[in-house]
């Protein structure tokens, strides 16, 4: 069965129907702020990215350090063990080249594609990091696996966000190793 | 052990700030449309009524809520109401403090059993009372946009 033949309720309006004032509209922008409770470990996580540090939390249980950090272990069922300093290098898990931003609309012809990744953090356990944004780098030569570095803030301007990591780029061994595949990308760094 | 891991300090406790930007449009549905393609053409208010149930619906219903009956007849019910109850607002939306207090009343239209809640104007607070009727002001003409900020507040009868 098709679409066509069911038969529909409701009424059908087009786009230009809302532009032309077929229909009646209200519109309306609701005033949507926040505050939201850090928590412990959170909290922590944020104030050590603030210093240039990124800090897990490991169990005792199953030996896991967990990134972001969790005051409870899901796994164990049970409070987590200990404050872990973890590195701020890691591998690419999987990433994607965005040419919309967050809300939809189109980058420009001049703007380049967004770089979103999954980062494996060195230091945490198998499978653990975090999302963030890649730099200093071209789409085509991304990997999955790929090594990266993560870029900071300067101390003075970090504000303990997770934007205090500006982004990650492919990490120095790496990117010399790269040069062999991609001669054009010498001398970026 | 974590879960005794407390937070002792006052000054501790962060939170993360952020602002959800949502943006909507709402078609009226088939009888509000009618209802403010009226305000908005004709000055005026319009009802729908269930004979089954004696009940009539202000602002209008395409169907009863108590019988499911359609209702499709839309009565014209003129811009004269009474106050059901009534408050003071002293507060703006943001929740900023109002320098003069909005009166904000229920008005039930005509003989029906609805109502709209809007701003009584013209009146001192003292002088309004529960039952008391009011008449709805509009807004020129050439403004009106087809919304309940067409109808500027109930103010007095003459």
């Amino acid at each position: 069965m098709k679409l066509e033949d069911f038969e529909l309720g409701g009424t059908n309006l087009k786009s230009s129907d809302f532009k032309t004032g077929k229909v009646l509209t209200t519109e309306w922008e609701p005033d949507l702020k926040y505050a939201w409770d850090d928590g412990v470990a959170i909290g922590r996580y944020l104030a050590e990215l603030r210093k240039g540090r990124i800090i897990a939390r490991t169990c005792y249980g199953c030996g896991r350090t967990m990134l972001p950090p969790r005051m409870f272990c899901e796994l164990c069922f049970r409070p987590t063990d200990e404050w872990t300093y973890v590195q701020d290098t890691g591998v690419i898990e999987t990433f994607s080249v965005a040419k919309v931003n967050w809300d939809a609309s189109r980058r420009g012809p001049n703007e380049p594609p967004l770089l979103p990744a999954v980062i494996r953090i060195d230091g945490a356990s198998e499978g653990m990091g975090i999302m963030h944004m890649l730099g200093e780098v071209k789409p085509d030569d991304l990997k999955i696996g790929m090594k990266v570095k993560a870029v900071w803030k300067k101390p003075g301007e970090r504000t303990g966000a997770i934007t205090d990591i500006l982004y990650f780029k492919p990490a120095a061994a790496k990117v010399k190793a790269k040069t062999k595949a991609a001669p054009g990308k010498k001398g970026k760094r | 052990m974590a879960i005794t891991e407390k937070i002792t300090s006052t000054t501790t406790p962060t939170f993360w700030e952020g602002a959800i930007p949502v943006r909507y449009v709402y078609t009226y549905g088939l009888a509000g449309e009618k209802f403010f393609r009226t305000v908005k053409d004709k000055g005026t208010f319009l009802a729908t009524y269930c004979e089954d149930c004696d009940i009539s619906f202000v602002p209008p219903k395409v169907y009863c809520d108590r019988c499911f009956n359609e209702l499709d007849s839309y009565i014209d019910v003129g811009t004269v109401g009474y106050v059901e109850t009534f408050t003071l607002s002293f507060r703006n939306m943001d929740g900023s403090e109002k320098q003069v207090p909005e009166i904000l009343a229920m008005v039930r239209i005509g003989d029906t059993d609805g109502g709209l809640i809007h701003y009584l104007k013209g009146f001192e607070i003292d002088e309004i009372e529960i039952g008391m009727p009011v008449k709805a002001v509009f807004k020129p003409k050439a403004q009106r946009k087809g919304a309940i900020g067409d109808i500027i507040g109930f103010g007095p009868l003459k």
